[in-house]
C-alpha cells in the first residue's frame, strides 16, 4: 500500500463562503450612547431598543400612507450542518441589532452574524459550538446580542458568556458562567449597563437557583450575582419551607433582558416559574422572588424591591416578560408588565406600589386578582393524578414575547394568546438535570385564538383589538410612522393602524414568527427587520401548530427606492 | 458478563453493526469506544480512521477528559471518499478525505458535554459516518450554582441494583 495522500488540516466551515470576515468600524457603542439610544432612531442599539422596553422607534419613513407598498429589500437564511442539539426544537427568535449600517443578529445553535443592514451581505460569522446533550427545556434558541465597547456579546446554551470583536467576529473573551450537569443554559440577549453586561440565567425546568449575573464588559469577570431564591436567613426566605431543600431548586431564573432606568438606577427584572413547576406541596409559601419583578441596584447588585405577581404559582406563569417603562400623565415614573397569568399589572418603578391591576385576556380561570391587587387560586393542580384544565395555559395569556408602547398614542400593543392546558400532577423525586415539572401537561390543541390588544395603561381601557385565528406568539413593534408590526404564528407579517387596528399591509414569510422585530435606516432609507422561523416550546405555547413548516430566514422590508 | 457487553452481544446479534445487514446502513453508536490522551502541552490527542466498507469512525466514540484542545487525526482507510464536518468553538471545521487519506483536524470545545461530527457528503451521516467526541469533567467551582449538592440521575444499572 502506498503512503497516504496527505489530507491537510481541517479548515473553517465558513472559508469555504463568500464570507470574509470583515464588518467595517462602526462608532463606539458606550453606555452614554445607549442612554441617549432614542436621539439616533437610525440604530437599534440594544435589546429593546432603548433601556425603556418600549420597543418603539421615531423613524417615520414607512407610514399608514405608504405601507402598502412595502416589500422585501433582502433575506437572510441561516443554515444547519449535521446532527445539533433539540434538532426539532431550533427557532429564530432573536431581535436584530443595527450599528451605524451593521446588523448584528444571532440564530439557533451559538450562531451569531454581522450582516451589511443595507445589502444582507453576510460580514462575518461565529458558532459557539453546542454540546448535542445540553439541557434545554424550550428549543435551541437565543434572542440576540448586546454590542459595545468594540464587541460583541453572546450567552450560549452551554453557559458561557463569549465577547467578539465587532470587526472581526474573533473571540475576544470567553467566560463560564454556569453549570450545565445542574440543567442550566443561556438563551437571553446581554444587556450593556454602565461598564457591565448583565447575562440571566436559564433551567427553570431543571431545578436551578435563578440569578442575574453582572460581568466586566472587557474581561467577563463577575462584578455580582443577584440570585432570586434567597438562602435560609436572607430576605424572602420566609416564604420557603424552612427544613426543607425547596430552595435550592426553587427556580425563578432570569432568561429575558432587563429594563433599566438610568435615573433610578434600577434594573427592572422579570423571573421566572417555582420548580417544580405544578407541584406545589413541596414548595410551600409564597416562594418568593419567583414570578416577580425584582428592581435591582445596578451597581450592587442588591435587590431594592420586588413584586411578586403569581404567589406560590403551580400553573408556569413566569414573570420573565418585559417590564416596561414609562411615565404617567402626571409625570409619574411607571412600569407595565402583562403576565402570564392574564393579568395586567401598572406599578409604580421608584418603589413597587401596585398602582392598578385588569385583566387583558379573555379567559381565566386558575384565579382571581383583585383591584387591589389580591391573588386567590381557585383552579389548580393539587391532587395526585387527577387532571385539572386551566386558562391561560402554561405559556401565559402573554408569552415572554415583547408587547410595545407608543409615545404617540399613550397605548401598550400587547401580543396575547388566548389557549388553555390541563396539568395532572405527578410528583417525583428531584435529580439534577432532569425536568422537574411535578405534572403531566397537555396544551388544548383547539379552541385557540389571539389578538393584538391596544391597551390604555392608565386606565386599562382595551381601545381596540385585531383579532387572529391562532394566538400571537412573536414581539410587537410600533413607530412613528403610525403603525403597530406584529408576525403571526402562519406567518403572516402584518401592519395595523395605530389607532384603529385596521390591517394596512401583510407579507407571507412562509414559517411562522416567534422573534422580535426591530427597525432602522441606512443612507436615509428605512428598514424593518424579523427573523421567522417557528419553533421553540411550540407544545407548549401553541401544538395546535407543531406540524407547521419550520423556517430559519430573517426578513428585511423596505419601500421601494423610486 | 457485565450488562454493557451484553447489551454489546444484542446489537452483534441483532445484525445492527455492519452495512447492509437487517438495516441498509450501521445503526448509529454501535463502533467502539476510544480515548483521547493529554499531553504535556495539555492538548489531548487521538487517532481516528475510517475502516474500509463500514462507513463508520473507529473509536466511534471518543472520550475526553476535559474540554480544551483536541487534536484528531484522521485516517481515511476506505476505498471511497468521506469527509468529516466537526464541531469547534468560533466555527465548524471541516476536512476532505479521499481514498486513502491522512489528515489533522484542530477543535477546541467546552466540557462537559457531547459532540456529533460527521461525513457530510452523500447519505455517509445516514450509512453511519457520525462519531462522538465526548468531553468529560465538571465546571469549575466559580460557575456552579450556590447550593449544596445535589443528587443525580442514576445508571440504569445502579436503579436495577438498588430495586
Amino acid at each position: 500500500m502506498t503512503d497516504y495522500v496527505d489530507a491537510g488540516e481541517a479548515v473553517p466551515h465558513r472559508s469555504l463562503s463568500a464570507v470574509n470576515q470583515s464588518a467595517p468600524a462602526t462608532r463606539n457603542v458606550d453606555y452614554d450612547r445607549i442612554v441617549d439610544a432614542t436621539s439616533e432612531p437610525e440604530n437599534w442599539l440594544t435589546y429593546y431598543g432603548t433601556y425603556d422596553g418600549q420597543r418603539y422607534s421615531r423613524l417615520d419613513q414607512i407610514s399608514k400612507d405608504n405601507v402598502r407598498r412595502l416589500a422585501p429589500a433582502w433575506v437572510f437564511q441561516s443554515s444547519s450542518q449535521g446532527l445539533q442539539a433539540g434538532a426539532s426544537t431550533y427557532s429564530f427568535e432573536a431581535t436584530p441589532l443595527v450599528v451605524d449600517g451593521v446588523m448584528y443578529v444571532t440564530g439557533p445553535d451559538g450562531k451569531v452574524w454581522a450582516i451589511d443592514a443595507k445589502t444582507g451581505t453576510e460580514l462575518w460569522r461565529y458558532k459557539h459550538a453546542t454540546p448535542f446533550d445540553v439541557s434545554l427545556c424550550c428549543g435551541n434558541v437565543n434572542r440576540g446580542v448586546a454590542v459595545g465597547h468594540g464587541k460583541v456579546y453572546m450567552a450560549t446554551l452551554n453557559c458561557h458568556v463569549v465577547a467578539l470583536d465587532a470587526q472581526t467576529g474573533e473571540p475576544v473573551w470567553d467566560v463560564i458562567v454556569g453549570d450545565v450537569r445542574a440543567g442550566e443554559s443561556r438563551t437571553v440577549a446581554p444587556l450593556i449597563v454602565k461598564d457591565m453586561l448583565l447575562v440571566g440565567s436559564s433551567g427553570g425546568e431543571f431545578g436551578t437557583r435563578g440569578h442575574l449575573d453582572a460581568l466586566d464588559v472587557e474581561t467577563g469577570e463577575r462584578r455580582w450575582r443577584c440570585y432570586t431564591i434567597p438562602k435560609p436567613g436572607e430576605p424572602g426566605s420566609e416564604t420557603w419551607p424552612d427544613d426543607g431543600e425547596a430552595w435550592q431548586r426553587g427556580g425563578a431564573n432570569c432568561w429575558i433582558t432587563p429594563t433599566y432606568d438610568p435615573e433610578l438606577n434600577l434594573i427592572y427584572q422579570g423571573t421566572g416559574n417555582p420548580a417544580p413547576d405544578f407541584d406545589g406541596g413541596v414548595r410551600e409559601g409564597d416562594n418568593l422572588y419567583t414570578d416577580s419583578v425584582v428592581a435591582i441596584d445596578a451597581d450592587s447588585g442588591q435587590i431594592r424591591w420586588h413584586y411578586q405577581f403569581t404567589p406560590h404559582d403551580l400553573w408556569d406563569y413566569d414573570s420573565t416578560m418585559e417590564n416596561l417603562l414609562f411615565d404617567g400623565p402626571d409625570g409619574q415614573k411607571l412600569l407595565a408588565h402583562a403576565d402570564k397569568n392574564g393579568y395586567f399589572f401598572v406599578l409604580d418603578r421608584t418603589n413597587g406600589e401596585l398602582q392598578r391591576v385588569f385583566p387583558f385576556v379573555d379567559r381565566i380561570t386558575w384565579g382571581e386578582i383583585t383591584p387591589d391587587g389580591k391573588v386567590t387560586a381557585k383552579v389548580y393542580p393539587d391532587e395526585e393524578g387527577v387532571p385539572v384544565h386551566f386558562w391561560p395555559g402554561p405559556a401565559g395569556g402573554k408569552e415572554w414575547t415583547h408587547m410595545t408602547y407608543s409615545p404617540r398614542t399613550g397605548l401598550i400593543y400587547v401580543p396575547v394568546q388566548e389557549v388553555g392546558a390541563t396539568a395532572t400532577r405527578r410528583r417525583r423525586e428531584f435529580r439534577e438535570s432532569i425536568p422537574y415539572w411535578g405534572a403531566g401537561v397537555a396544551v388544548d390543541l383547539d379552541d385557540h385564538y389571539g389578538f393584538v390588544a391596544a391597551i390604555d395603561p392608565n386606565t386599562g381601557e382595551e381601545k381596540w383589538r385585531w383579532r387572529n385565528e391562532y394566538p400571537m406568539c412573536a414581539s410587537t413593534l410600533c413607530t412613528a410612522g403610525g403603525l403597530v408590526f406584529q408576525g403571526t404564528p402562519t406567518g403572516e407579517f402584518v401592519a395595523l393602524d395605530e389607532e384603529t387596528g385596521e390591517k394596512l399591509w401583510s407579507f407571507q414569510c412562509g414559517s411562522g414568527h416567534h422573534s422580535s422585530p426591530s427597525t432602522y435606516s441606512v443612507d436615509g432609507r428605512q428598514y424593518i427587520a424579523v427573523p421567522t422561523g417557528w419553533g421553540g416550546w411550540v407544545e407548549g405555547f401553541l401544538p395546535g401548530l407543531l406540524g407547521a413548516a419550520a423556517g430559519s430566514a430573517m426578513f428585511v422590508f423596505a419601500l421601494p427606492e423610486n | 458478563m457485565t450488562a454493557e457487553a451484553g447489551a454489546r452481544n444484542e446489537v452483534v446479534e441483532a445484525g445492527l453493526d455492519r452495512q447492509n445487514g437487517v438495516t441498509l446502513g450501521r445503526l448509529m453508536g454501535t463502533g467502539s469506544v476510544g480515548y483521547a490522551e493529554e499531553g504535556s502541552d495539555g492538548v489531548m490527542r487521538a487517532t481516528v480512521r475510517i475502516p474500509e466498507d463500514q462507513l463508520i469512525f473507529e473509536p466511534q466514540i471518543l472520550v475526553v477528559p476535559h474540554g480544551g484542545e483536541i487534536e484528531l487525526t484522521l485516517i481515511n482507510d476506505d476505498k471511497n471518499t468521506h469527509c468529516a464536518v466537526l464541531p469547534c468553538n468560533a466555527d465548524n471545521k471541516i476536512i476532505w478525505l479521499v481514498n486513502h487519506a491522512k489528515g489533522t483536524a484542530r477543535l477546541k470545545l467546552d466540557g462537559p458535554g457531547h459532540y456529533y461530527y460527521g461525513s457530510t457528503t452523500g447519505n455517509d451521516e445516514g450509512r453511519g459516518l457520525n462519531g462522538a467526541i465526548v468531553i468529560g469533567g465538571e465546571v469549575p467551582d466559580e460557575a456552579k450554582l450556590d447550593r449544596p449538592p445535589q443528587p443525580r440521575p442514576q445508571s440504569q444499572a445502579q436503579a436495577q441494583a438498588q430495586s
